[in-house]
């Protein structure tokens, strides 16, 4: 399967009367915008704000971060089994708005959403302070239940992008990168001397609005699968996450997986990347159970010399990260695994809720307890009403003057464990 | 919290939904619970099987409370 990403690069974003892209600036017909948004009965009312590298702006209670992308050529359509059809995506050409984001904002769950600094301390535990965001604020109909408001915030976001990346169908991509993963024997065949490596990615589904959607399917349903590497990059797995904003990975995450991108980077000269095994993070034993078992005989079917296990969220994740290590390790094959830390706020505390033996490798997106004082904005995007509870604040976390001190925690992509983010520690 | 009680030199039994954590942590009774977010119960259940299940958990743990055992046990026959 081979995907040419076009990457058209946009430095800015303006309102205009037209959507359309110039000499990289994405203009945005506002009302166009809104208006489509408001086809949906649940939502009372929808504004669109923007927010742009460098600016005194917080934007707060944050739900999801998704980059617009377009398929110009290939089978199927940009999130496939939920804004398009239900093809096999991953092959011919998408064009991808480079450098803009459209961000979600609502108090769902209230304490389980994020915070992004455009400026100042908080701005560089964020990859988003980086991005020109389109950001959607969406109040729901009086009474309306919280899985209801999280779809309909969900659904937003996507069709926003889906707008937004429309204006890059006829845009020349001002670099291009192609990716292509060969079917398995194939793709063995091709480096037979290289070590045969594949991504094992744990998606967060343990229920209660802590969902992410593969093809449309909750992937609390699924049993562990194989994607090609590129279907990814296409939209084949959305997040519904509404759990802690540090370490959930966004649409935007998933889109542009960089554990993936890493190993394209490696493939054909340290190793033999051979595809990505898709498992889910469930709340019954047995599910954890028959998830890790399956991941690991995937493993060993597909002839692996060695796999990168990623983790989402925290607590009991643990334990199916843990499974999954010492599993595919029984197998015979190498492990590596990325995870974050809740060791405290001097750090000292035990940093999974699980351990083994086996997990002699691991990769740290950082401890999401450490503090940190987030000076007041100009401008807030969305509330502060719900800084004393969001998952890191604590009573008193916010001042009169707009001054939040919480944990990194409640920034959204801190500590990604997919390392997404800047932090990482050395040990031996 | 159970370490800490048995030091005391009182048995414990851990319900716990996640078997593997309760191994890591050093529980040395253990019953596995039903799910993580509810634990003793079922909500799909009617009300009157929700209680038999629940009464069978508490039956099962005070079992395992009364018998004796020799390092870590769970108790999932």
């Amino acid at each position: 399967m081979r995907l040419e990403l076009g990457y058209v690069l946009i430095n800015d974003v303006q309102f205009g009367e037209v959507t359309k892209i110039e000499k990289g600036v994405l203009f945005v017909n506002k009302s166009e915008l809104i208006n489509l948004i408001k086809e949906d009965e649940h939502l009372k009312s929808v504004d669109v704000e923007i927010a742009r590298p460098g600016e005194s702006v917080r934007i707060t209670p944050v739900k999801d971060v998704i980059e617009p992308r377009v398929k110009l050529e290939g089978e199927g359509g940009i999130f496939p089994g939920v804004l398009s059809k239900v093809q096999t995506v991953g092959s011919g050409k998408t064009n991808v708005l480079k450098g803009c984001a459209v961000v979600t904002t609502g108090k769902i769950v209230g304490f389980q959403e994020g915070i992004i600094d455009m400026t100042g301390p908080g701005a560089d535990y964020t990859p988003f302070s980086k991005l020109n965001n389109v950001v959607l604020v969406c109040e729901p109909i009086d009474g309306l239940k919280q899985h209801d408001h999280e779809r309909a915030i969900r659904f937003a976001g996507l069709k926003a992008t889906q707008y937004l990346a429309e204006a890059a169908i006829d845009i020349e991509a001002d670099t291009v990168e192609v990716y292509e993963t060969l079917p398995l024997l194939q793709g063995i065949n091709a480096y037979p001397d290289l070590p045969k490596v594949a991504y094992v990615l744990m998606l967060q589904s343990q229920g209660l609005m802590h969902d992410t959607y593969v093809y449309g399917v909750d992937a609390k349903q699924i049993v562990p699968t194989v994607l090609y590497p590129t279907e990814l990059m296409d939209g084949a797995i959305i997040s519904g996450n509404c759990v802690s904003a540090c370490d959930k990975n966004t649409t935007y995450h998933h889109l542009n997986n960089p554990v993936i991108h890493d190993l394209f980077k490696q493939h054909g000269k340290e190793i033999n990347f051979v595809g990505v095994i898709i498992t889910n993070e469930n709340v019954y034993l047995a599910d954890k159970e028959r998830s890790s078992d399956w991941a690991a005989k995937i493993a060993e079917f597909m002839g692996l010399d060695g796999v990168i296990v990623s983790q989402e969220g925290f607590g009991n994740p643990d334990t199916d990260l843990i499974m999954n290590c010492k599993k595919i390790e029984a197998k015979g094959i190498k492990t590596v695994i990325i995870t974050d830390e809740y060791a405290g706020r001097d750090g000292a505390s035990q940093s999974l809720a699980d351990a083994d033996k086996a997990a002699d490798a691991v990769v740290t997106g950082g401890n999401a307890n450490e503090v940190i004082v987030l000076p007041p904005m100009d401008k807030v995007i969305g509330t502060l009403d719900y800084s004393d509870i969001i998952a890191g604040g604590f009573d008193g976390s916010l001042s009169k003057d707009g001054t939040i001190t919480v944990e990194i925690q409640a920034i959204t992509g801190a500590t990604n464990e997919m390392g997404f983010n800047k932090m990482s520690v050395t040990g031996f | 919290m159970v370490k800490e009680v048995e030091r005391a030199g009182i048995p414990v039994v851990h319900i716990c939904t996640v078997v593997p954590i309760s191994l890591t942590v050093g529980a040395n009774r253990i019953v596995p619970a039903i799910a993580i977010p509810h634990p003793l119960g079922d909500p799909k259940l009617d009300p009157k099987d929700e209680k038999a299940l629940r009464r069978k958990l508490v039956e099962k743990a005070l079992e395992a409370l009364c018998t004796e055992v020799d390092g870590q046990t769970v108790f999932d026959k």
